[in-house]
């Protein structure tokens, strides 16, 4: 489990997802890295009954990179609570139905090609939300550390030679007080979370 | 019509003929429409008969009831034309039927006034309570019933009487012994056991199941005869219980491993390896066994042939670089180039004794000549224990588990999700090792012990006397790894200086760490472990010559261990040193090659064999030490070489 950085790339006018995945793709296979599959995040929301005091609400996420746990975050005020389960928790979440409803219509996923360059693992995803595309996500991940700080340079020079100099390059809010602890999966999902709920709230993008 | 004669060609009668005429035509009847045919069937029914059977004859006779009956029976021989209307009789008895409950309730509105007419219960029949009767007939019918209870009671006795008069096993308390150890349930009149290891975990589908019979007391009395002859105590104790287990399960089996050298070609290897067949008789084979005996046997029978099916089973499956054969009752596998394992299960169960006694006779004459290859006891056993590792992990799932959870995945498994464990280590925790792979890896393990040791051993007993090579094997180890401490030492200078190394022996490779901290892995091929060894001999040579210098006040001019001058040496480096005496004004050169061997020089610095030339003039030009010498060690007084070094150290000190 190495440090993983979830950077959004700007989809430019009059330019589809698809095109851009596949120019960004050729970039990297340009590089020498093979494609290895494919990789899904995805999140769903629930929201806790009005009765039960102020509303909550519970974001379950899959990372196809660890296919045997299942991500919680609860948002509480201003503090978010994270479990990790294994599969069986979406069973779970099934018998909480009474106590927190699905948002069906915020299901938001982020799909597409894996691949594997050296030490890095870098993912592109074509974020949709109800079938309806909404951006593209970029995730670098470099394997072998385990802190942000000892490798943001690393992260940092690399996304730039993938994306262009052109765009700015910061570190993800989440992990920005946290660069010097040691980097556990729920941190991806916490990123993909903020990215997620940042999507959410725009208006969709044209179809592609 | 009538004025020609037509031959008619028709189809058979399909409907039925209702008359024929004079002219001999036939008038046949219309064949019946589904009502019609419908009415037919229900005026068959009927509708009395199952009240008669309750209600009797009385109301049977009332009315059109019988008459009904009549009738129907008159249709049935006259066909349908006599009845008028087809739901007649149905008709009618629903009539009949409704007058008979007018009438009811007639009968129970008058009763009900209680005027005209009330309802007395009738008192139920008298029994006939003669009294002498009634003690008569029960009389009779205890005297029978303890008739009965008194046969078998006198049977009973009679049987047990014989069986303490003859000192003859008691059947009950057998089976109780039996039900102790083995399971039996009870089938019908039959009791039925099983020995299987089903309940241990074990999921072959071979079933053990075994019949449990009373003896008949004359084969008890032989078996008692027997023992009795026997001195007691040495032959099966009787026992008034037969087992009976399946042919297939009877005899004996036991799994055998052997390594041996690779043969040329299969078929040779196939024939060749008849070391794998059975003895044709086994100790005991021809005597009754006791029956807690013969359940173990067939137990192991059974338990030999499932080990045996897996490790087929797993033998196909695999896809080693060369691959493992299943041939009949034998599994070979490759486990180092050159070296073969050989599995094979033998069953003897007294059927195919011929074929294996002439096996036995030609693996004996074939094995007189060549030498019988030894069968591993110990790998033998090991597979045992890893089938009953499979069996106890079977039914024994590590706590806590979840109370909803899937039963089976390991601990780390179940850990993997809350702990969000990614693809690769998901990837490694479904690898599981076959008991094959493990054995294989046991057998690979044993040999590169072995050899290991054998390298060793002949180069600290043969090859090499100098200095002493004492190797320790660690006691305990692991089926898969072993550790040997390797200690170079001179004699009488072991105080002074040692080498030491340690050796982890695996399963293919060995990993080497040396005093300096250095980590070597080698392959299984011994060569590399003997280059390493010599290697570390003329260096731990090198280093003691060193030590004692210093111990004899002697000083380290220079040494190098990775000389670079001289011929290249096929394996490691040459290396010297150059020491001086506490005077100064001696020196001593020793350069050790590996492949040569270590060699000695002197030289001493007011040369004796200088004198004044005319480039040379001045005298002081004597100290600058001359040309060195070489010494011959194999001449020279001392134990070994250290020991020569020490002495020639004290002759050049001493300051003739």
């Amino acid at each position: 489990m190495g440090v993983t950085v979830l950077q959004q790339f700007p989809v430019p006018e009059n330019k589809t997802g698809t095109y851009v995945i596949e120019m960004l793709s050729k970039r990297i296979l340009a590089l020498g890295a093979t494609q290895q599959g494919q990789f899904l995040v995805d999140c769903e929301s629930y929201l806790s009954h009005p009765q039960m005091g102020t509303t909550k609400t519970v974001h379950i996420l899959h990372n196809s990179e660890q296919p045997a746990s299942v991500f919680s975050i609860l948002e509480s005020g201003n503090k978010n609570i994270h479990v990790i389960a294994d599969g069986l928790f979406d069973l779970f979440m099934i018998k909480l139905s009474q106590h927190y409803t699905s948002k069906k219509q915020t299901k938001i996923e982020s799909k597409g090609p894996r691949f594997e360059l050296g030490d890095f693992c870098i993912k592109l995803g074509s974020v949709t939300m109800n079938q309806s595309f909404k951006g593209i996500l970029i995730e670098v991940e470099y394997r072998p550390c385990v802190t942000a700080n000892a490798v943001w340079g690393l992260l940092r020079e690399f996304l730039q030679g993938l994306l262009g100099s052109s765009t700015v390059i910061q570190p993800p809010q989440h992990l920005k007080n946290r660069m010097s602890e040691i980097y556990t999966p729920i941190d991806t999902v916490h990123q993909y979370l903020e990215l997620f709920s940042a999507y959410r709230k725009t208006t969709a993008l044209r179809v592609q | 019509m009538a004025n020609s004669v037509n031959i008619s060609i028709e189809a058979p009668i399909e409907n039925q003929i209702q008359e024929i005429t004079y002219d001999g035509q036939e008038i046949y009847l219309a064949p019946l429409s589904m009502s019609e045919n419908l009415a037919r069937l229900a005026q068959k029914i009927d509708f009395s008969k199952t009240e008669d059977d309750f209600i009797g004859p009385a109301i049977k006779k009332e009315g059109e009831g019988s008459s009904d009956t009549k009738s129907e029976d008159e249709t049935k021989d006259a066909g349908y034309q006599s009845s008028m209307w087809p739901w007649d009789s149905v008709r009618t008895k629903l009539r009949s039927a409704l007058t008979e409950v007018c009438v009811l309730s007639d009968v129970l509105s008058i009763a009900k006034e209680k005027r005209y007419m009330v309802l007395d219960p009738i008192p139920a029949e008298q029994i006939d309570n003669r009294p002498m009767v009634q003690v008569y007939g029960r009389k009779k019918a205890l005297a029978a019933a303890a008739a009965v209870l008194l046969a078998g009671v006198e049977r009973l006795k009679a049987s047990e009487t014989m069986r303490t008069a003859r000192n003859m096993p008691d059947f009950h308390i057998d089976l109780l012994r039996l039900r102790q150890n083995w399971r039996l349930k009870k089938v019908s009149n039959t009791i039925v056991g099983d020995l299987s290891y089903r309940t241990a975990g074990s999921k072959f589908t071979q079933t053990g199941v075994f019949e449990v019979t009373k003896a008949s007391e004359d084969s008890i009395a032989h078996q008692m005869s027997l023992s009795a002859g026997a001195g007691g105590g040495a032959g099966a104790a009787p026992s008034a219980l037969r087992v009976t287990v399946p042919p297939e399960l009877q005899g004996v089996a036991f799994i055998t491993v052997l390594c041996q050298k690779e043969q040329e070609d299969v078929v040779t290897a196939t024939l060749n390896s008849s070391a794998l067949n059975c003895p044709s008789t086994l100790p005991g084979e021809g005597a009754e066994l006791h029956w807690q005996q013969k359940l173990e046997a067939a137990q192991n029978v059974l338990f030999c042939k499932e080990l045996f099916a897996r490790l087929a089973a797993e033998a196909v499956q695999l896809d080693a670089s060369i691959p493992h054969m299943v041939v009949a009752n034998q599994i070979m596998a490759t486990v180092l180039p050159g070296i073969q394992l050989l599995i094979g299960l033998c069953h003897n169960n007294g059927q195919n004794n011929q074929n294996n006694g002439d096996g036995v006779k030609s693996e004996a004459q074939s094995g007189a000549g060549i030498g019988k290859p030894e069968h591993d006891h110990v790998l033998e056993h090991s597979l045992h224990q890893l089938l009953r590792a499979v069996h106890h992990s079977n039914t024994h799932h590590p706590f806590p588990h979840p109370a909803t959870g899937p039963l089976g995945p390991s601990k780390r498994r179940c850990l993997a999700g809350p702990m969000a464990a990614d693809r690769y280590e998901l990837l490694d925790m479904s690898k599981e090792q076959s008991l094959l792979e493990q054995i294989i890896q046991q057998a690979q393990h044993f040999f590169m012990r072995r050899r290991a040791e054998i390298v060793l051993d002949t180069i600290a007993s043969k090859e090499v006397k100098d200095p002493l090579i004492v190797s320790h094997w660690n006691a305990l180890n692991s089926p898969t790894q072993s550790c040997v401490k390797i200690n170079i030492m001179s004699q009488g200078y072991d105080a002074v200086c040692r080498t030491s190394l340690v050796v982890h022996v695996g399963e293919k490779t060995l990993k080497c760490i040396c005093r300096d901290g250095k980590v070597r892995h080698m392959s299984y091929e011994l060569q590399e472990l003997r280059d390493l060894i010599y290697c570390q001999i003329y260096q731990h040579q090198m280093v003691a010559v060193q030590a004692v210098a210093r111990c004899m006040g002697w000083q380290l001019l220079a040494s190098s261990s990775h000389l670079g001058s001289g011929p290249v040496e096929p394996l490691g480096n040459a290396s010297s040193c150059l020491l001086a005496s506490p005077s100064g004004d001696r020196m001593i050169a020793v350069r050790c090659e590996p492949s040569v061997g270590i060699q000695v020089f002197i030289a001493q610095s007011p040369r004796k064999d200088f004198f004044v030339s005319e480039l040379v003039q001045d005298k002081k030009w004597e100290h600058l030490g001359g040309s060195f010498k070489e010494i011959k060690l194999e001449r020279m007084e001392g134990k070994n070489f250290l020991n020569k070094m020490e002495l020639l150290m004290a002759c050049l000190s001493s300051p003739t």
